[in-house]
């Protein structure tokens, strides 16, 4: 759960002017992995502007998600060259292993999934990326790998957490 | 005092002031460009519907350019109805007529333009007649209220209120609905109370003659006009009898 405070902090770090919506906007979904409905009425009434203008802005650029992502972001590059090397069976073996297809999150809140469209590492195609990790030259068969890595990191936080 | 050029549109010579836009200096000789997405509400305007697309020939060359946001800014010649915008305004209207198929307005415009026929292969949105120009959020701008907007983007993007809720900034003063072309925006309005955007207002009547002022939100106005001047003439009447 946001609490009202980080979203408050995030928002008076931005002088009151409007152009500082989407970098405000950007704050929040680093920061909290989504835009809370009560981050954009508190940017709005910070900016004095309509929530309907910053929620056009938050709809409209696909880096902005108004429903909270999950706690790792899969991105699938489907540019030219990966869609060649077969960037949709990537797609397919991440449905199979996780349960969903790009652009849904799993139910835990731990992976979102989404195609991109070019990742700019075309050489290495196809190409998948974690988190900011690059994996490259993927096979089908090596996604299950990849998804069960961030499962037992997430696992033996939870135990150190819990130490 | 600004400059001012003579340009020729469709062969009449007409007069314009530096600055000013294209489709005003054909309005004002008689000669009527189409638009959708434009109202004389607005100082400025959208072009969003492209359907005011004219020809200007200028130095030589001719490029089309859409007449309500064109400044004129030197000579030139301009043609609202050669073949080539004849053919791309039709070809326009088709694309806002598969958008909206369920407009009146536009089927009666692609018509026109004999653009009914020949692009079947425009497939039709199942979605309404919003054609979706955007005047509606510019209304409920300039009224300051600002509870629409566009959402989402390509395909998926249509008019909405944030999260298609009930928005605390609308007043329901229809303004968006009054201003749009198509007749888009859906409302409902019985004896008592107004439904847009998800939400529904109470009306306010004028307590001397009972005519609809509006919603409750627009303003705390309590006598419609005619009912106004009634009551100030006759203060003005008592205060002024014994003079």
């Amino acid at each position: 759960m946001v609490s009202d405070e980080e979203v408050i902090q995030i928002v008076q770090s931005y002088p009151a002017e409007r152009r500082y919506a989407l970098a405000a906007m950007q704050d929040m979904q680093h920061a909290f992995n989504y835009i809370p409905e009560k981050g954009l009425h508190c940017l709005a009434k910070h900016l004095k502007c309509g929530v309907a203008q910053l929620y056009s802005m938050a709809t409209f650029y696909k880096a902005l998600s108004l429903k909270p992502k999950g706690k790792h972001i899969i991105k699938i590059c489907n540019g030219t060259a990966c869609h060649i090397r077969g960037s949709v069976n990537l797609a397919t073996g991440l449905k199979r292993e996780l349960g969903i297809d790009p652009g849904e999150t799993t139910e835990d809140g731990m992976f979102s999934v989404e195609m991109v469209n070019c990742l700019g590492s075309c050489a290495l195609a196809p190409v998948m990326l974690v988190d900011g990790t690059y994996h490259n030259k993927l096979k089908l068969e090596d996604v299950p790998g990849i998804v069960e890595r961030y499962r037992l990191a997430d696992a033996e936080e939870g135990e150190a957490g819990n130490d | 005092m600004a400059k001012t050029y003579d340009i020729v549109i469709d062969g009449k010579t007409c007069s314009a002031e530096h600055g000013e836009y294209l489709w005003d200096v054909a309005k004002r000789n008689g000669i009527e460009i189409p638009a959708l997405c434009r109202s004389e509400a607005f100082p400025e305007h959208r072009a969003s519907c492209r359907v005011c697309i004219v020809e200007v020939v200028a130095r030589g060359r001719s490029k089309v350019v859409t007449s309500c946001v064109y400044p004129i800014e030197g000579e030139c010649e301009v043609h609202t109805n050669s073949p080539r915008i004849l053919q791309n305004r039709k070809v326009l209207i088709a694309l806002l007529a598969a958008r909206a198929p369920e407009s009146d307005l536009m089927a009666a415009m692609a018509s026109h333009m004999g653009a009914s026929e020949g692009y079947e292969r425009l497939e039709p949105l199942d979605a309404g007649k919003c054609i979706l120009c955007g005047l509606c959020v510019q209304a409920c701008e300039s009224m300051g209220t600002g509870a629409i907007s566009t959402v989402n983007r390509g395909v998926d993007k249509e008019i909405n209120t944030p999260y298609g809720a009930a928005s605390d900034d609308c007043i329901g003063c229809l303004s968006c609905a009054n201003v749009c072309p198509t007749d888009s925006i859906p409302f409902m309005e019985d004896s008592m109370t107004r439904t847009i955007w998800n939400q529904t207002f109470e009306l306010s009547r004028c307590k001397e003659c009972g005519r609809v002022l509006g919603t409750q939100q627009m303003s705390d106005v309590e006598l419609c006009d005619a009912c106004r001047r009634k009551a100030i003439a006759n203060e003005l009447a008592e205060t002024y009898r014994f003079v």
